[in-house]
């Protein structure tokens, strides 16, 4: 940790008199801790961002002049029906894939927060999914789904259901296949997220409201859940966004297919800028994604901010 | 808001640094010193340059013949070039001379300005290079292939002979091909094997590639596919008669048509002809089993082309990146000539790929190979037919092809009738493109 | 420091109805061990099929019905991928991208975090908003711009662009900053009295407290690297210079597709991984954020 080495101020203040001077110290202060982080962000995250905003309004193809087009490119999506259905698919996938993984992550978490005998061995099996080649992965769940000879429905077909679902061979069911395999994948993921929220709650919390006489239940509702209050935002944000921006997965699995049935915008965004080369569209179709996911974050932040004050 | 105006203000202008620099990009090469000693050495961009040496044999070749230029290789990765060349062509950071590894893409690097002008060494060429018009637009050549392949019926004749069914014989149209397929299943079932008719892989091209050659007046362009439908019903009917594994099974199963033929599951199969190569590897190594096969002529829409059958492939081309300097482009140009040739043609032969020329010499080398079925019917489908490409150069081609691509997987997966499905892939290229 | 103790009660006061107790947790035991083991069955089963794959030949991998157990068993695989492959240097790059990124990802991400935790200054919630906004960008579309600007810094084939790319992104600020936020304010209020400057208090209390945080954040950063696939295939065009995940891609070729020896792969370069999870995971367990404080 070299940059400890940075000048500490001699003097704290005592108290927090409101001062122009305080604010500006504090402020200086503040950039300080920013900084070393920032400028790599700026440089080389932020500005390439800042270029696609400018992309979305020009009909740049990679190769050729970016020439301003206006709102061109956002009329044009009014219109496309493709985009559409890329839309609708990725908000049906997040719908499902959201609530379902924060159940389960949550749930793992709290059972594998214990010092249960072989939990170091549960935890990592846990975690495997996730650091599993995503090819294997494909390979095998689309596997363990295949219509006729796939385990799944094999079992289906013994509890008595007669028509079981094609899974990733059927236009409707493909999409609820995908979302539970990405949430089979991304478990492990949010249950350590969650993990590290539940070491900051202090014991004596539980104790104290164990001395008051809540039960497993109770002391879930009252002290767990408002506890993890941060961490819960944070796992909601990130799954939110990674949700929208599902993309992987769905290419190792269908394609986007049957048909569009499970064409999401990542994947629309990657075809029209890399395989059609209408980049500023594809820029244009990238800031749309931003959109969504950045007014479900404010809406989350702000809602987080009231809950907190 | 100030901070928000100077942001957007920073972002133009970094914009415009960016996309201003991106043709301009000055290539420096290593070792281009070549004035002094006349010695230039020049890159070209491969793939999966340990197992594809097509690249490598063209390059010792081409130097063989002239000491003084050497080819240097670039790796590429085989699945995402296009991706990786895109990026290194706009950031300046392209290799001299790039292989077109998919003609779709073609249009994105002509259309670009990413791409020299080789009318000159396309002049000097000799009639039999196949496919140098899929690289010309408007007179102008942008790039000169150096193998064509072509799409065949493989079969095997083993299981031919236990389902005590006829070879094919060169006068196939797809009906006796489907007829074919279904006997041979039959047959084979009472011989106690479970292999099935036949294997259609699970790309589009397999329906849609000989439809567009094929059918009158097909035209991939036109955006009216209807031509498409009887293709596609026989497809349909192939899988539900259980004559070919269906779509659902061999995607879900994640099936390669390398181990569906290699290992004896299908008695045929409609496969490109880097395919030969690929099966004689297999078969020397053990992976494939080791069984008496053939390749006949793709089967036809109708027996009035069986003279010259018609296929389709897209040929691969090497082109020149116009940032590189007048010396290195003088030498790529050498290049590109010695790729047209004949001795490379007969080079890349030997190793089993189709060349850009099939004349007699050339067939004499690629059946000269060890293992390679030699048969006058192999010989006939390898010399003779009129390959049509998969992809016209145009710019829609690509945007057309995906919205092809969604109806394949939608009809075959049997979510929509091919007639259905056809109608609503037209819908969309109506409303998306042009 | 010594005002405040948030240290829990390390033995819990017996109570009447401990043995009845007993009895059910350990039914209860049984039973969850039971469940445990039969969904680690099936998490694992995809890995299972992974391991069992590398064994195979490769036209043996991929058919229908699914065959669970290699035979013949091909051991070769395991050797041939040392030969046919540059496997250790892989291995050699994909090590030094990890550990330095998560190195500096871990270490300016804390840092910067506590700016946007426990310092109020102007601008700090819409530039913490920019933070998680550029996470909300797909990485494929402002790839390009990307890839142009870092060709001009020279960043472009050397390592040192994946260190560019992955060190300073947001995810490490916003998963260290809401960890922060569940610090009580007291701590550094008692510290400010104390007359702790604020880069004291971010090394001496509230980076000890960080424990489980700055573990997570170290094994996601880790595993993300090490399994990053379409940055080094970007930015990475010399054979010295590519990752495991790259690496394992050049046994797909245009004709033929190596499956055997990606699965060998695969299951080689998950071990690492596996290995370093294990060992980590050992800071989650309660009670340790607390207990730190205690000295």
């Amino acid at each position: 940790m070299a940059t400890t080495a940075v000048p500490a101020p001699t003097r704290a203040p005592r108290q927090r008199p409101p001062g122009s001077r305080l604010k500006l110290r504090n402020s200086l202060i503040g950039w300080t801790f920013i900084l070393p982080n920032f400028i790599g962000f700026a440089v080389l995250t932020l500005v390439p961002v800042l270029i696609l905003f400018y992309l979305a309004f020009t009909s740049w193809n990679v190769f050729g002049a970016a020439e301003w087009v206006g709102l061109e490119n956002f009329e044009k999506l009014l219109g496309d029906r493709t985009f559409h259905t890329a839309l609708r698919n990725t908000g049906y996938y997040a719908l499902m894939h959201i609530p379902l993984t924060l159940a389960v992550s949550l749930g793992l978490a709290m059972l594998l927060n214990t010092k249960l005998r072989g939990v170091a061995f549960f935890r990592t099996v846990a975690f495997f999914p996730y650091i599993t080649s995503i090819v294997a992965i494909a390979v095998v769940w689309n596997m363990l789904f295949s219509p006729e000879s796939g385990p799944v429905n094999q079992i289906l077909m013994a509890l008595g259901i007669d028509n079981p679902p094609g899974w990733t061979t059927s236009t409707t069911w493909a999409m609820p296949a995908v979302a539970l395999v990405s949430t089979w994948r991304d478990m492990g993921y949010y249950m350590l997220l969650f993990l590290a929220g539940l070491q900051a709650i202090p014991g004596e919390l539980y104790e104290a409201a164990r001395v008051d006489g809540a039960n497993k239940l109770q002391r879930f509702w009252n002290v767990t859940i408002p506890s993890l209050r941060p961490t819960t935002f944070f796992v909601t944000v990130m799954l939110t966004i990674a949700s929208f921006k599902i993309f992987d997965l769905i290419l190792v699995m269908t394609d986007g297919g049957p048909g569009t049935s499970t064409l999401v915008l990542s994947q629309y965004i990657y075809r029209k800028g890399f395989e059609e080369q209408q980049f500023g569209y594809a820029s244009a179709v990238a800031i749309v994604l931003f959109a969504i996911c950045i007014t479900v974050t404010v809406v989350q932040f702000l809602v987080n901010k009231r809950r907190n004050a | 808001m100030k901070r928000t105006i100077m942001m957007s203000a920073a972002a133009v202008a970094a914009a415009t640094l960016v996309l201003a620099g991106c043709s301009s990009g000055t290539d420096t090469d290593p070792g281009g010193d070549g004035e002094v000693t006349g010695e230039v050495t020049i890159t070209l961009a491969g793939w999966s340059l340990s197992t594809t040496p097509e690249f490598q044999i063209l390059a010792d070749a081409f130097h063989e013949q002239s000491p003084n230029v050497t080819v240097e290789l670039v790796e590429y990765d085989a699945t995402e070039y296009d991706t990786q060349m895109i990026a290194d062509l706009a950031a300046g950071t392209a290799p001299d001379m790039y292989v077109q590894k998919n003609l779709k893409n073609f249009v994105t690097y002509q259309d670009g300005g990413q791409l020299l002008d080789v009318s000159s060494v396309a002049a000097e060429l000799g009639d039999d290079v196949d496919g140098v018009d899929a690289y010309t637009v408007d007179g102008v050549t942008y790039a000169i292939p150096y193998r064509q392949d072509a799409w065949y019926l493989y079969y095997n004749k083993d299981l031919f002979d236990a389902a005590g069914i006829a070879y094919p014989d060169g006068s196939w149209t797809w009906d006796d091909y489907a007829t074919a397929a279904e006997d041979l299943t039959a047959g084979l079932t009472t011989a106690g094997s479970d292999a099935k008719g036949t294997y259609q892989h699970g790309w589009q091209s397999v329906v849609q590639g000989f439809a567009n050659a094929q059918s009158d007046g097909a035209d991939l362009l036109s955006g009216d596919w209807e031509y498409l439908v009887p293709y596609y019903e026989r497809a349909v009917a192939l899988q539900d008669a259980g004559a070919q594994v269906d779509f659902g099974t061999l995607t879900t199963n994640s099936l390669t048509y390398q181990s569906q033929f290699g290992t004896q599951q299908a008695a045929m199969m409609p496969m490109g002809s880097w395919y030969v190569a690929t099966l004689l590897a297999q078969q020397a190594s053990g992976e494939a089993e080791t069984f008496n096969w053939g390749f006949a002529p793709a089967p036809q829409f109708d027996d009035s082309t069986t003279d010259e059958p018609v296929t389709f492939a897209d040929p691969t081309g090497i082109g020149i990146n116009p940032a590189v300097d007048d010396d290195v482009a003088a030498a790529a140009m050498e290049f590109l000539t010695f790729v047209g040739s004949e001795d490379a043609a007969s080079a890349l032969a030997e190793i089993g790929i189709t060349p850009a020329i099939t004349n007699e010499a050339v067939t004499e080398t690629f059946f000269g190979i060890e293992g390679v079925p030699t048969d006058e019917l192999s010989q006939f489908a390898f010399s003779t037919h009129d390959v049509r490409p998969e992809n016209p150069v145009d710019v829609n081609t690509v945007a057309l092809q995906n919205i092809l691509g969604d109806a394949h997987t939608a009809i075959m997966s049997g979510s929509v009738s091919p007639a259905d499905g056809i109608a609503e892939a037209m819908d969309r290229a109506a409303a998306e493109v042009g | 420091m010594a005002t405040l103790t948030l240290d829990r009660p390390q033995a819990t006061t017996p109570r009447p109805e401990r043995d009845a107790r007993n009895r059910r947790s350990l039914v209860g035991k049984v039973v969850l061990y039971a469940v445990l083991i039969a969904a680690a069955a099936v998490i694992m089963l995809p890995f299972f099929w992974m391991v069992t794959s590398s064994l195979k030949s490769n036209n043996q991998v991929f058919t229908v019905p699914i065959q669970w157990f290699p035979d013949p068993v091909v051991w070769s695989n395991y050797v041939d991928i040392w030969s046919k492959s540059d496997m250790t240097t892989w291995l050699k790059n994909t090590l030094i991208l990890s550990v330095t990124v998560t190195f500096l990802q871990v270490f300016t991400g804390s840092f910067a975090a506590y700016g946007f935790s426990k310092m109020r200054f102007r601008g700090r919630d819409v530039l913490f908003l920019a933070y998680i906004g550029t996470i909300a960008v797909p990485w494929q579309a402002y790839m390009i711009p990307q890839f142009i600007l870092m060709s001009r810094f020279g960043l472009s084939n050397t390592l040192w662009a994946i260190i560019a790319l992955q060190a300073f992104g947001a995810f490490g600020v916003f998963l260290m900053k809401q960890y922060y936020d569940s610090i009580p304010e007291e701590l550094s209020e008692a510290a400010r009295i104390d007359g702790l400057s604020e880069y004291s208090i971010w090394r001496r209390i509230v980076l000890p407290l960080s424990g489980p945080a700055v573990a997570t954040l170290t094994l996601l950063t880790f595993v993300n690297t090490w399994n990053d696939y379409l940055g080094p295939l970007i930015y990475l065009r010399d054979r010295d210079l590519w990752t495991i995940q790259i690496g394992l891609k050049t046994f797909v070729s245009q004709y033929n597709a190596e499956y055997a020896l990606i699965m060998t792969g695969s299951v080689l370069s998950v071990l690492p991984i596996a290995i370093i999870f294990m060992l980590g995971q050992r800071y989650f367990v309660q009670g340790i954020a607390t207990a730190g404080l205690k000295g």
